[in-house]
């Protein structure tokens, strides 16, 4: 075992100092300080407590919905029909806020039509076999039609239905910061220390090699979506209690900051590395780039490009300093 | 001894193909039993519906004399049947730990992972086994190919199984590591795991196996003890006619040098090597996996670049930028993985042979002209003797030995001066690989030259004329026919005096 002694001196090493190693889980520390430096001097209003509660509770709903697409990445697969998903279901939560429903009652329809929804993707994808961009475009794209429908030229207007998932605070901290936190939690225990977990690491590795062990593929990819749409339910009433009215294309802008959470966070694109909790690096990353450039008098317009060249970045990143594929001897 | 595993007239069918008929199987405690075949003759077949993955179409199976009918692989390994892939399927972004441990997690009170368990299951699984347990940690795809198969394997041992397949599983690993696997089968066998293992190699059958059988086009052809393991007779079973061996001796004259290294240094990789192939030559190079012998071929042609050191190429200087360089000079290179180097799996026959020679076949603004396409896929076909209905079949429907053989002649298509080989035969069954060297012999005559890496020493016995041996990264030895020897090429392979 000469040679596996060797590999493992050669390997770790690698992993320790080699360059790779550092760009890929030094990197996104270093930028995000970089970042608050930057915006704390160029604005003296950023690091307010007022201006830091507005970046969490102006990130919540995309946050909620990039801890549940993390798994979906995970697994190998992506969902862009995460925001147009998230307009429908907020349209359903202000139309039945608007008739007094009970606040249990419609987080319980948000988070079972995002479920609804999510099983739709989970199925063309699991059963159907349907390549997941292709799937959840068309869907996106069923999604933002059905909203208009609904929307029937009213916009509807809405108010927080708890001040645990609206703008409350306490010592000027936002509570929704508390239902961020806990869903992370959730899904960094499920994705760690739950065997439903490992699956979709194992799948996003190798679907097939992980049907030969006995894992049950198809179930696994169908439900991650289910979870994503419950997600999504969840995001959406944050989301209309937050921005206060639906209208015929809300929630769309949600779709690729998500995304940038995920693949920013460090979570391949790939599938099978990376985290929940990567993400909410990804996520801080994210929301305070575009809470930043607002402050200095960057037009709002210049926030997509500024995600999308973030993406873009860090799926490069990810490809080239990918490890685990190379030395096959 | 009692029965671990009996299968009785087992037969499947894929559409018209007949993959299985009838065979009937016999597996005792602590036995190991090795299967032989050609490729396509079914042992795959054979493995898989042992192991979960196809039901029979009809026959039965009992496990410690119960009927036994896996519905799944998963079933398969509950009842205590697992299998190592010769393709090996794994994780390459979990850990070693955690590619332990996937599919069979050990949980907690209130379902989750148990971490702490797993760890120390894991520890004592290593120790046990004699394998560095630093390598838990890694990255499953951190680690060579040949610790990978060890982890496989040592996943499958870790099961309790009562019987373990494995599929060619030394085709990847160096002399030590073949050793190892060996000792770790006699330890298993001994425990009473009755262990069945498919290979191509037969110098391993002594070592290896108790008793063999060979099948033949899906039907069992003979049953033998291993002491009676005598090559010709098991090539006989195997192929249905005696082997007519390639025949070495009485080439003609090689000519002057084509392809020179002199000096080439790679760090890491190889260093100062230096050897020449002449016109007519067919060279081989021999060395441990790891040797460098790959990383070679590949600077050859031009895919990794040598730090210092230069070759030539027909007299004249030659430092290609570039695989597409290195063919535009004349430069052919046959990769040692078919299935991920080689073919494209979702293409014609036809396709995939012309893969290299597209601009050749081009007419104005790119448009493919079809019929001189046809016409070279025609020629090669016929040439090669390729087994295809159409040569818009695909490249999936023919066998292993006439995918490689379609490979190759996507690289003579390119017409070349020099073709490096990497591995020709390796996991093609005896009656191709015989025809395989037939045509490289051939082709050596026909001028060109050849340097062939092989980790089959009586592949290179065979066919070459001087075999470079490469050892760490460094020429350690040449040897001009008459000169080499089995004994003496090994010696010089593993560095003992």
């Amino acid at each position: 075992m000469i040679n596996a002694v060797e590999s493992v001196e050669k390997s770790t090493t690698g992993r320790l100092v080699g360059r790779s190693g550092v760009l890929r889980h030094g990197l996104l520390p270093l930028l995000l300080a970089a970042e608050i430096v930057f915006f704390s001097l160029a604005s003296s209003t950023f690091l307010t407590t007022n201006n830091l509660s507005n970046v969490v509770i102006n990130s919540s709903d995309l946050a909620v919905i990039a801890a549940g697409l993390t798994l979906v990445v995970l697994l190998g697969g992506i969902d862009v029909s995460t925001g147009s998903m998230l307009g429908v279901i907020a349209w359903v939560v202000a139309t039945l806020s608007q008739h007094g429903t009970a606040p249990v009652l419609v987080i319980g329809a948000a988070v079972l039509a995002g479920a609804v929804l999510g099983s739709l993707n989970g199925g063309l994808i699991a059963f159907g076999r349907v390549s997941p961009i292709i799937a959840t475009l068309g869907t996106s794209a069923i999604f933002s039609t059905l909203l208009f429908l609904l929307w029937n030229s009213t916009d509807v207007f809405a108010a927080p239905v708890s001040p645990l998932l609206g703008t409350g605070r306490v010592g000027g901290w936002p509570l929704v910061g508390v239902v961020v936190l806990a869903m992370f939690a959730l899904l960094s225990y499920l994705s760690r220390q739950r065997a439903y977990g490992w699956h979709v690491y194992a799948i996003g590795n190798d679907r097939e090699a992980a049907r030969l062990l006995g894992v049950k593929t198809t179930r696994v990819v169908f439900v991650t979506y289910l979870v994503l749409g419950g997600c999504v339910g969840l995001a959406a009433v944050i989301y209309a209690g937050r921005v206060g009215v639906v209208q015929a294309s809300s929630g769309s802008e949600l779709t690729l900051s998500a995304v940038a959470a995920v693949v920013v966070g460090g979570t391949s694109i790939l599938g099978g590395e990376g985290s929940v909790l990567k993400t909410l690096g990804g996520l801080l990353f994210v929301a305070v780039l575009q809470n930043g450039v607002v402050l200095i008098g960057v037009p709002p317009l210049w926030n997509g490009v500024l995600v999308g060249v973030a993406v873009a970045l860090a799926v490069w990143l990810d490809i080239a300093t990918r490890r685990g594929k190379g030395r096959r001897r | 001894m009692a029965a671990v595993l009996t299968a009785r007239a087992v037969s499947k069918r894929f559409g018209a193909t007949r993959a299985l008929s009838e065979v009937d199987l016999r597996l005792a405690a602590g036995e190991r039993l090795a299967v032989l075949g050609e490729n396509g003759a079914g042992k795959s077949t054979l493995m898989k519906i042992l192991a979960g993955v196809y039901p029979p179409d009809s026959g039965a199976m009992t496990l410690d004399g119960r009927p036994y009918r896996p519905g799944s692989p998963a079933d398969a390994l509950a009842a205590g049947v697992s299998i190592v892939y010769q393709e090996p399927s794994f994780f390459a972004r979990l850990t070693v730990l955690e590619n332990l441990f996937v599919g069979r997690e050990p949980r907690a009170v209130g379902g989750g992972v148990h971490w702490r368990r797993m760890r120390s299951a894991a520890h004592d699984l290593f120790t046990t086994l004699e394998m560095p347990v630093d390598l838990l940690g890694l990255l499953m795809g951190e680690l060579s190919l040949a610790e990978q198969q060890l982890v496989l394997i040592a996943r499958a041992v870790d099961q309790d199984s009562k019987v373990l397949i494995l599929d060619e599983p030394t085709s990847i690993l160096t002399a030590r590591e073949t050793d190892r696997l060996f000792g770790l089968i006699d330890q298993l066998a001994r425990r009473g795991v009755a262990i069945l293992y498919i290979t191509h190699r037969f110098d391993e059958l002594k070592r290896v196996a108790d008793r063999f059988v060979v099948l033949k086009d899906g039907q069992l052809a003979g049953e033998l003890p291993a002491e009676n393991a005598d090559h010709d007779r098991i090539i006989e079973l195997m192929t249905g006619r005696a082997l007519e061996r390639a025949e070495p001796t009485g080439r003609g004259g090689v000519s002057a040098p084509v392809l020179e290294l002199d000096t080439l240094t790679a760090p890491g990789r190889y260093s100062d090597v230096s050897l020449t192939v002449g016109g007519g030559e067919i060279v081989g190079l021999y060395g441990l996996v790891g040797a460098g012998r790959t990383e070679l071929a590949l600077t050859v042609f031009g895919v990794l670049k040598p730090s210092r050191g230069r070759m030539r190429l027909g007299g004249r200087p030659y430092a290609p930028r570039s695989a597409r360089h290195a063919m535009a000079q004349g430069v052919a290179y046959l990769p040692e993985d078919r299935k991920t180097q080689g073919i494209f799996p979702s293409l014609s026959v036809g396709s995939n042979l012309t893969a290299a020679t597209l601009p050749r076949l081009t007419r104005r603004l790119g448009v493919l002209n079809t019929l001189k396409e046809d016409g070279l896929v025609g020629t090669w076909i016929r040439r090669l003797n390729i087994k295809v209905a159409s040569a818009t079949d695909d490249i999936l429907s023919l066998s292993g030995g006439h995918q490689q053989k379609v490979l190759l002649a996507r690289c003579l298509a390119t017409d070349p001066k020099v073709l490096v080989l990497d591995e020709p035969t390796r996991g093609i069954d005896v009656g191709t690989k015989a025809e395989l060297h037939r045509m490289i012999i051939d082709l050596a005559r026909g001028g060109l030259a050849v340097l062939v890496i092989s980790s089959e020493l009586p592949e290179l016995l065979a066919l070459a004329e001087r075999v470079y041996v490469l050892r760490e990264g460094a020429v350690a030895a040449e040897f001009t026919q008459g000169a080499i020897t089995e004994q003496a090429v090994l010696r010089a392979t593993l560095g003992a005096s």
